[in-house]
């Protein structure tokens, strides 16, 4: 046990470290919310047994595919620290599934899988015991079939079919996922299908209900998984291929050319950017086609604005996955990086949101200006968030040369990512709002609106995430070359607000999504198309009258929580938003006998 | 004669650590200048804020007379840059990346193509054009970099650990292009913490300890009638207890 206790060991010194400001904060969250699961999770356990087998398949399945969307999962330990210590595969493995269960996801699976405890006494007491080692077995079958699914998709995406079928795989599954009621109503199957149970999620159930069989099958499982990690583990050590193609020469002339041509080759050749167009492709075209199960085609003609939002989510941090290349571009302080970038996530995104539009609005026949002004208004606002949320908000990632074993692993900051890709989901579809507004009242109008309010977006956040560029660059590329946030961006900014202000702000802009987006417009689309007493959407379950005032008033709750949100930080962001250096030497200038403190405090050079 | 660098009380803190305590450097025009230093000394913060990668807490940096942090747009026309480990734009091949980097140099176009040609010829990296910068190894990656600190050709060069990792040929012809530079009236500041390097190439050294200057000057004045490691080992180790040995390993 000796390597399994070290490396144990090492994940808890490793985790005390990385847990430090921001992380903290985001981890903390995340417990709060993987711990209130697994409450949910306990409560069926005294309450509905099938209800339990079903939810203990939705935990396996955020095990497989939380990690993959995320970009790789866990790996605060990584198999390359121990490769030169000659431990045999089965061995490395052990250890590392041991370390894997420290941390806050498997505690927070644990306390869930308490529920076959509980399931279990109530059935006597031998139930009760073996749902001891069932709960062990399960969490282990848990943790290995997620490392397994994760190594599985890091060896396929080295290669570029590889990273666009998983694109593609995970696009659909998660597409999947959110329009589940579709296949529910499909098989018309209101109940519990049996199949929860004998999926290995359900094994440990099966085990407390006296099959005893299932506790063998975990443990074979266990073994069986241990293996193929075992020899994945052994695959990813491997280097980096070599490309052998010739290189087509960049023939632009100009810098602002030149830009967009190291970009869009990027998007191009990047494994990464590659699979992450084709999720936001597969995400859209599956979300949309998938109602058809049911002959209904009304979300098709919104593919194309779909693609977008999800595209722009999923480019929110490109700063960060450049990582310490950033350097360059501060030494060139005459050049345009964000127009640059802005043209080519453009040329690399709009003809296939513009296809996808105008195709699958022609299948259905309409509706044209709703779907075309969403088109150019979201295009534009894509455009403007992208560079603009990834310079204020960046997420440190590791260097691509850095990126061992799996390349789609652009940081080790996965709430970071997620947070920021959902903050991006919002951001751009407010974007789209007044276009679509002005097209469901005026029509056509709309599409002016849209071309408008997309121009404007463009402009004025790339502006501004150049200015910011302009202004904070070194501290930007401190953030990369360190992986922390140093103490004089925005997050000391908002660290230096009262506490009040900070768990104001932290609470409003954690959870306003939540009335706005689903309790909100979610429930009010439903209750427009008569979709009644739809799973957690609250207004589809009030009475006739009350159905759209309910709806509502969840908007203006989200609304209030937004602006709440802005209010608790407003202040401390309008005062120091100017921080170039002439700037700051104009005010001491002009009151040389009180020394700044902004400008000491963002290290200015000192003129005197 | 106004210095290639000027570095006036630099300080640098990250968290409880002050890396940098105030130093002063003059790096004068025509100069070879060695920066050496234990690891962690603060060679890499000292350079990082002398050409505007890392913001100071308080003091300036002047290339050429112009503040880097108040004239960036000047200062940094006139500075070569080879940072240690950070990422260049990846997906690109060298050829690819010098384009790239001569164009945003406001360079032109055939300028840019004939100084490729000849950067990617000398420092053998020609044969690479159709390898993209992230599957270099580490040596060609020095020597792409040390390409794009030399394409605008810049009158000062400021080199943090340019010849780790390169091998002996490929360092030759390094140090054959850093004396031709001198030698045409150029400056250069190199970090190393390879003494017979340091002692090899540069007329001035500054030897950095624990975030301050402990020795400055002509090679001659700072390693005196030692070797510049003697100098050094006596400048910045221990006084009191020298250096130990594994009395295990010499079995």
């Amino acid at each position: 046990m000796a390597v399994e206790l070290t490396m144990a060991r090492m994940k808890i010194a490793l985790l005390r470290h990385a847990l430090h400001g921001r992380r903290a904060q985001t981890a903390g969250t995340g417990a709060t919310l993987g711990l209130l699961c697994a409450a949910a999770t306990l409560y069926l356990a005294f309450t509905d047994l099938d209800l339990l087998a079903a939810a203990y398949a939705v935990w396996l399945l955020g095990w497989v595919l939380g990690p993959i969307f995320m970009g790789g999962g866990d790996e605060t330990l990584r198999p390359e620290y121990f490769a030169l210590l000659g431990l045999p595969p089965r061995r490395l493995a052990g250890g590392l599934l041991v370390a894997a269960f420290v941390g806050l996801a498997p505690l927070a699976s644990l306390v869930a899988l308490g529920g076959l405890v509980v399931a279990g006494a109530r059935q006597g007491a031998a139930a009760a015991l073996v749902a001891v080692p069932a709960m062990v077995l399960q969490l282990a079958v848990f943790v290995l079939l997620s490392k397994v699914a994760v190594a599985l998709v890091g060896l396929a995406v080295r290669t570029r079919p590889g990273a666009v079928a998983s694109g593609l795989l995970n696009g659909a599954l998660l597409a999947g996922l959110a329009q589940i009621w579709v296949f529910l109503v499909a098989f018309e199957q209101t109940g519990v299908p049996a199949v929860v149970y004998y999926l290995p999620s359900g094994w440990g159930l099966l085990a407390v209900q006296g099959r005893w069989w299932a506790l063998a099958a975990l443990a074979a499982l266990v073994v069986l998984l241990l293996a193929v990690w075992a020899a994945l583990l052994g695959e990813r050590s491997g280097t980096t291929r070599r490309s052998g193609r010739a290189r087509r020469p960049m023939t632009a002339a100009t810098a602002n050319g030149a830009i967009v041509a190291k970009e869009l080759r990027t998007w191009s050749r990047d494994l990464v950017r590659n699979h992450q167009l084709t999720f936001a492709l597969a995400y859209a075209a599956c979300f949309t086609t998938s109602p058809l199960l049911l002959g209904w085609n009304g979300m098709l003609p919104y593919t194309g604005p779909i693609f977008i939002v999800m595209a722009a989510a999923m480019s929110a941090n490109v700063y960060g996955f450049d990582g310490t290349a950033l350097w360059l571009t501060l030494m060139m302080p005459g050049t345009s990086d964000v127009r640059g970038r802005q043209l080519a996530w453009l040329a690399a995104h709009a003809p296939v949101a513009i296809v996808l539009a105008v195709a699958c609005t022609a299948v259905t026949g309409g509706p044209w200006p709703l779907v075309l002004a969403l088109t150019a208004a979201l295009l534009g606002g894509a455009a403007g968030l992208v560079p603009w949320v990834s310079v204020h908000l960046l997420v440190p990632g590791t260097d691509p040369h850095r990126r061992a074993g799996n390349p789609l692993r652009t940081s080790e900051d996965d709430g970071g990512l997620t947070g920021l890709a959902y903050l991006m989901l919002v951001l751009v579809i407010l974007t789209g709002a007044p276009a679509a507004l002005t097209a469901l009242l005026w029509g056509w109008a709309g599409v002016a609106a849209g071309v408008v309010s997309g121009a404007a977006c463009w402009w004025w956040f790339g502006l501004l995430a150049e200015r910011r560029l302009r202004s904070r660059g070194p501290e930007l590329l401190d953030v990369m070359r360190t992986g922390r946030k140093p103490e004089t961006t925005v997050t000391s900014r908002f660290d230096r607000l009262s506490r009040r202000r900070k768990t104001v702000a932290w609470y409003c802009f954690g959870f306003g999504a939540i009335p706005l987006v689903p309790q909100g417009i979610v429930a009010a689309v439903f209750v427009a198309n008569d979709m009644l007493r739809h799973t957690w959407f609250l207004a589809t379950y009030m009475p006739e009258g009350l159905r759209y005032p309910v709806a509502g008033g969840f908007m203006l709750l989200g609304l209030a929580m937004y602006g709440a949100g802005l209010w608790a930080v407003r202040p401390a962001a309008t005062r120091q938003d100017a921080p170039d250096a002439a700037s700051d030497a104009a005010a001491r200038e002009s009151a040389p006998d009180a020394p700044s403190e902004a400008a000491a405090r963002q290290g200015a050079p000192d003129g005197s | 004669m106004t210095p290639a660098l000027e570095i006036d009380e630099l300080t640098k803190r990250f968290g409880d650590t002050l890396a940098v305590d105030g130093i002063h450097l003059t790096v004068p025009p025509g100069s070879f200048f060695g920066l050496v230093g234990q690891n962690g000394a603060g060679k890499t913060t000292t350079l990082s804020m002398a050409v505007g990668l890392l913001r100071p807490d308080a003091g300036t940096a002047r290339i050429f007379g112009q503040d880097v942090w108040s004239a960036p747009e000047r200062a940094k026309t006139l500075v070569g840059v080879l940072p240690d480990g950070l990422a260049m734009p990846e997906r690109l091949t060298g050829r690819e990346v010098l384009t790239y980097l001569g164009l945003l140099r406001g360079l032109d176009k055939d300028v840019v193509a004939q100084r490729t040609d000849d950067l990617l010829g000398v420092l053998e990296l020609d044969g690479a054009d159709k390898t993209l910068v992230i599957e270099y190894s580490t040596g060609m990656r020095k020597k792409i970099g040390l390409a794009t600190a030399l394409l605008h050709a810049p009158r000062l060069l400021a080199l943090d650990e340019p010849f780790e990792a390169v091998d002996p040929v490929s360092a030759a012809t390094i140090k054959t292009i850093l004396r031709g530079f001198v030698a045409g009236g150029g400056s250069i500041v190199l970090s190393s913490h390879v003494m017979a390097l340091v002692e090899q190439l540069c007329d001035r050294v500054a030897v950095i300890d624990k975030g301050r200057v402990a020795a400055a000057g002509t090679l001659q004045e700072v390693r005196g009638a030692r070797s510049l490691e003697d100098a050094f080992v006596e400048l910045v180790g221990d006084p009191d207890d020298g250096i130990k040995e594994l009395s295990w390993l010499s079995s």
